[in-house]
């Protein structure tokens, strides 16, 4: 690793090199009347014109950004109609979280695309080409006539190096970000990758040490003008690299390339890119023993994610075989398609236990056994289900010249959506299914009563709720399968609906940021949850449950039917990092991680964390800068993060397995 | 069927031998070490784990009950809103508790793993052990202080894949000064252990000042001789949940840190790296 550029970018160094944007692109556009393609055109001209080149010591692949945020193109009045015109509008409104096809422009070269594009896409090409040109003269006045070289083919000629494929790469990301487009993932790296790094190393071009050095010098630069890019909080920016995977035939993908970018990112210890994981029954043991290196490293990945259940999945929801077998996971967990799929797979969460505490208020003095309210209970979850397809059908993406380089064919139109505290709500279903009708200990009117008082007045509800019922996490049948008939219900609800695009709704089991909000929404319920207190993330067991352990955990969630509700959304486990400390808890981590997807589940992520370490770096949060914490589909670094995520995530670790 | 009291069950624990292995952990132990740090674990029978963190001195759990579970406890299980006071030593019969041990048998299978059981000192409960480890067709190990008689030590030894045996102190009076009993017995079932050719680690506890001075730890290796020996740093956290059950930890020990060890005083010795657990 070139640990002088390492520090300099850990150090923040290259922050001096930025102008703050002045221009209020918005109101000129608004004043002119400007059409949406103009604006994202016309604004990215004039930031690539504002670009100074910045070679920095030792630095083989460039483009740094010298920009700050970037203002919008629209005005709050303006959102305003375009929202009111669509019905909705999905976060900021820019194109994002897609992944385009990198490797067809990388090998093409941008000259020919520029033929087949329409005069927006040549305006960006252009832009792209002065400001590469820039570089270039930068590079020869500064003697880095290895940078000057590179530049001179790409990105006009398709690359014919490792390094120039990389530099490719680079320039097109720097690109999308500066173009507006947001959570750009990179999608299967390491496999149109490969072919470069191949022929370097078989010509003798590049020795395996140097290329793992650029890789690194690569890899760094996702993290150059990170803290710049959109989201909830810092981290949330969405490079997600997948590596291993099949092929359509079947074959196991994972590559020399794959094992040196699992190297890069413990050697580089920084949050970006994140790291996913493909793999399935097939998968050799030494893959997951790289993996748990990297999750014994503490940042929070790589997540796994299991060829076995996933692709018959998406075939299932009418992806082709052959691009089944190519998929990719969008910023956090959900699972998209590189190059055909211009979908939103976060439209939008249905919220478990809210359902259930409706159902619980409005239906359950009216039901003879546990089967009639359980009855109310499918109803319900359907007919939520149902109504969120209706209200965010049409949802736009501004234009983007760019991704319409990168996705010429929109084969795929699918949106999807999250199911926050599943747990929560089956571990609510079991305790009503156990004391309300089975034991008879708790009649409707006293645990609505408990619900509505937070339980003040009646502890012993809230014990029997909380502490004496059976919860999800503990291989019990009754909740495990309680849970299966929430997530069938969540599918069964979405099924046949269509948005305004001809797409289907996907149903899964992420809840991204929605375990605080939709939390919040709903006051204590009948799992024995108290007012306020959070739902675990994703696909996880209640924050309070008291499981057994990591292999019960694993039972508990490989039970339901998740090819039904196959958006994306991972178990997570958490262990002590003190675990690591075992001479071969790596290969028994590797073990467990391999049982998890011959149990057939879905996708996984494993976390390594220290409890002490993150209340200290809440204390001394400057002691602590490169301390890494996974949050919901993606690692932060903790310092950085709103205190209600760090409680969470102390919280979280509290029943670590 | 014989029933055992155990206080913990624990899936993927990592130190307590070959591949992924569910620990059990039996109540009762004949040692008192000072530096014990399963306080929970060394009575017999059933007793009650008050947590402290987050009580609300309510009272609830110390109003009688009829609760057939709490009888004999001084407490009751069933009361607090905190979910604070939990069970120790809970009643499993063998074959209860070897179905629950069995729900993880593909994994042992496909790992290498397998049982351990632990404690407390599981030889106290004997005739249960026994009957457990023979419904368990799976690697089975014990970790074990030692001190019992040489026909429950030689049955266990038949029965089991590996026997993972402490030795703290060679030095009789100092063993019967920091865990109450005389170590005889112990050192002789060391012995059977070398005899048997039954696979094995010893382990040492580390504790400053008492366990790891160079005149015990030399002392152990001349006796362990050429078998494999773990040796475990102290952990620091040893006094954390005596306060949960009552009672109260050792001032018998002066520092926290250990004294620099030399492994190579043993033939064949690894030194932990974490506390252990």
């Amino acid at each position: 690793m070139n640990q002088s550029l390492y520090n300099f970018i850990l150090q923040k160094k290259h922050h001096s090199f930025r102008a703050e944007v002045t221009t209020d692109f918005a109101a000129a556009f608004a004043a002119a009347g400007t059409p949406y393609a103009e604006r994202i055109t016309a604004r990215f001209e004039m930031l690539m014109a504002a670009q100074e080149p910045h070679i920095l010591e030792g630095e083989q692949i460039v483009f740094l950004r010298t920009t700050g945020k970037t203002p919008d193109v629209l005005t709050e009045e303006e959102w305003s109609t375009y929202r009111a015109e669509h019905g909705y509008v999905h976060e900021l409104g820019y194109t994002s979280n897609l992944c385009g096809d990198y490797a067809r422009l990388v090998a093409t070269g941008l000259d020919t695309v520029r033929e087949q594009v329409n005069e927006y896409g040549k305006r960006e090409i252009d832009a792209i080409f002065d400001l590469c040109e820039r570089y270039r003269h930068t590079a020869l006045q500064q003697g880095r006539d290895d940078i000057a070289t590179v530049l001179a083919r790409v990105p006009h000629q398709g690359a014919t190096t490792f390094r120039e494929a990389l530099q490719f790469f680079r320039i097109l990301h720097f690109s999308l970000w500066l173009e507006g487009c947001y959570h750009n993932t990179v999608g299967r790296f390491d496999q149109y990758m490969y072919p470069y790094l191949a022929g370097d190393l078989a010509a003798g071009r590049l020795t395996e040490q140097e290329a793992q050095e650029l890789l690194e010098d690569f890899f760094l630069s996702f993290n150059k003008d990170s803290d710049l890019y959109p989201g909830v909080q810092q981290g949330d920016n969405g490079q997600s690299m997948v590596l291993g995977g099949c092929d359509a035939a079947g074959k196991d993908c994972f590559n020399a390339l794959s094992a040196m970018c699992l190297r890069a990112s413990k050697s580089l210890l920084m949050i970006d890119p994140k790291i996913n994981l493909r793999v399935s029954k097939n998968t050799p043991i030494e893959v997951y023993r790289l993996g748990s290196e990297l999750t014994k490293a503490g940042l929070g990945f790589p997540q796994y994610s299991n060829d076995d259940v996933v692709i018959p999945a998406l075939e299932a929801y009418g992806y082709s075989h052959e691009d089944a077998c190519d998929y990719v996971v969008a910023a956090c967990w959900e699972f998209i398609i590189p190059k055909y799929g211009y979908e939103i797979v976060n439209i939008g969460a249905l919220n478990f236990p809210s359902v259930v505490d409706q159902t619980v208020r409005e239906k359950l003095h009216t039901c003879a056994d546990f089967d009639a309210f359980m009855g109310e209970i499918d109803a319900a979850v359907k007919a939520t289900a149902t109504e969120m397809t209706a209200l965010k059908s049409a949802a736009p993406f501004l234009p983007s010249p760019l991704m319409d380089m990168l996705i010429t064919d929109r084969r795929y139109r699918n949106f999807g959506f999250h199911g926050t505290g599943i747990a929560s709500a089956a571990d609510a279903l079991a305790a009503i299914g156990t004391h309300v009708f089975e034991k008879k200990d708790i009649a409707p009117a006293r645990l609505i009563a408990g619900l509505d008082d937070d339980f003040a007045s009646d502890p012993e509800l809230l014990r029997l709720l909380r502490y004496e019922s059976p919860k999800m996490g503990c291989d019990h049948d009754l909740p495990d399968l309680l849970a299966t008939r929430l997530l069938d219900d969540f599918a069964d609800g979405l099924a046949g609906h269509k948005n305004a695009y001809g797409g289907i709704y996907r149903a899964g089991t992420g809840t991204a940021m929605y375990y605080l909000w939709h939390a919040a929404e709903v006051g204590a319920t009948a799992d024995g949850r108290r007012r306020g207190e959070p739902f675990g993330t994703n696909f996880s067991p209640n924050l309070f449950a008291k499981i057994d352990g990591p292999t019960s955990v694993i039972r508990s969630f490989t039970k339901q039917h998740v090819a039904r509700a196959c958006n994306g959304g991972p178990l997570t486990l958490e262990f002590a990092a003190s675990m690591f400390q075992a001479p071969d808890s790596i290969d028994k981590l590797a073990e467990l991680v391999r049982f998890f997807v011959m149990k057939g589940g879905h996708q996984m992520q494993l976390n390594a964390v220290n409890a002490d370490k993150m209340k200290a770096a809440q204390q001394h949060p400057e002691q602590y800068a490169q301390l890494v914490v996974r949050i919901w589909g993606w690692s932060a670094y903790f310092v950085e993060l709103d205190k209600e995520y760090q409680d969470h995530v102390i919280a979280r670790q509290e029943y670590t397995v | 069927m014989k029933t055992g009291h155990i206080f913990d069950i624990k899936e993927f624990s990592v130190n307590d031998g070959p591949g992924i292995r569910t620990t059990v952990f039996l109540r009762g132990c004949p040692l008192r070490c000072v530096w014990c740090h399963n306080p929970e674990g060394l009575e017999p029978g059933r007793g009650v784990l008050i947590r402290q963190r987050g009580c609300l001195q309510c009272g609830r759990c110390r109003i009688p009950c009829n609760h057939s579970d709490c009888q004999g406890l001084e407490r009751c299980l069933h009361a607090c809103p905190m979910g604070l006071v939990e069970e120790l030593g809970r009643v499993w019969d063998a074959e209860s508790l070897a179905k629950r041990l069995l729900r993880d048998a593909d994994l042992f299978e496909s790992s290498g793993g397998g049982v351990t059981l632990s404690g407390g000192e599981p030889l106290l409960q004997h005739e249960f052990v026994f009957e457990l480890l023979g419904l368990l067709p799976v690697h089975k190990a014990v970790e074990t202080c030692g001190y019992t008689s040489a026909d429950v030590f030689l049955k266990m030894m038949e029965m089991v894949d590996l026997v993972m045996l402490d030795i703290k102190l060679a030095d009789p009076g100092a063993h019967r000064r920091y865990t109450g009993v005389d170590n005889t017995p112990i050192l002789e079932n060391l012995r059977r252990l070398k005899a048997s050719g039954k696979p094995h680690l010893i382990r040492v506890p580390l504790i400053p000042d008492i366990t790891d001075t160079p005149e015990n730890l030399s002392a152990i290796a001349a006796l362990v001789g050429d078998s494999p020996v773990e040796l475990l740093p102290y952990n620091r956290m040893a006094g954390a949940k005596y306060p949960s059950v009552g009672k109260q930890f050792t001032h018998l020990i002066s520092k926290q840190e250990n004294n620099p060890i030399d492994t190579a005083m043993f033939q064949n010795a690894t030194l932990r790296r974490d506390a252990h657990s």
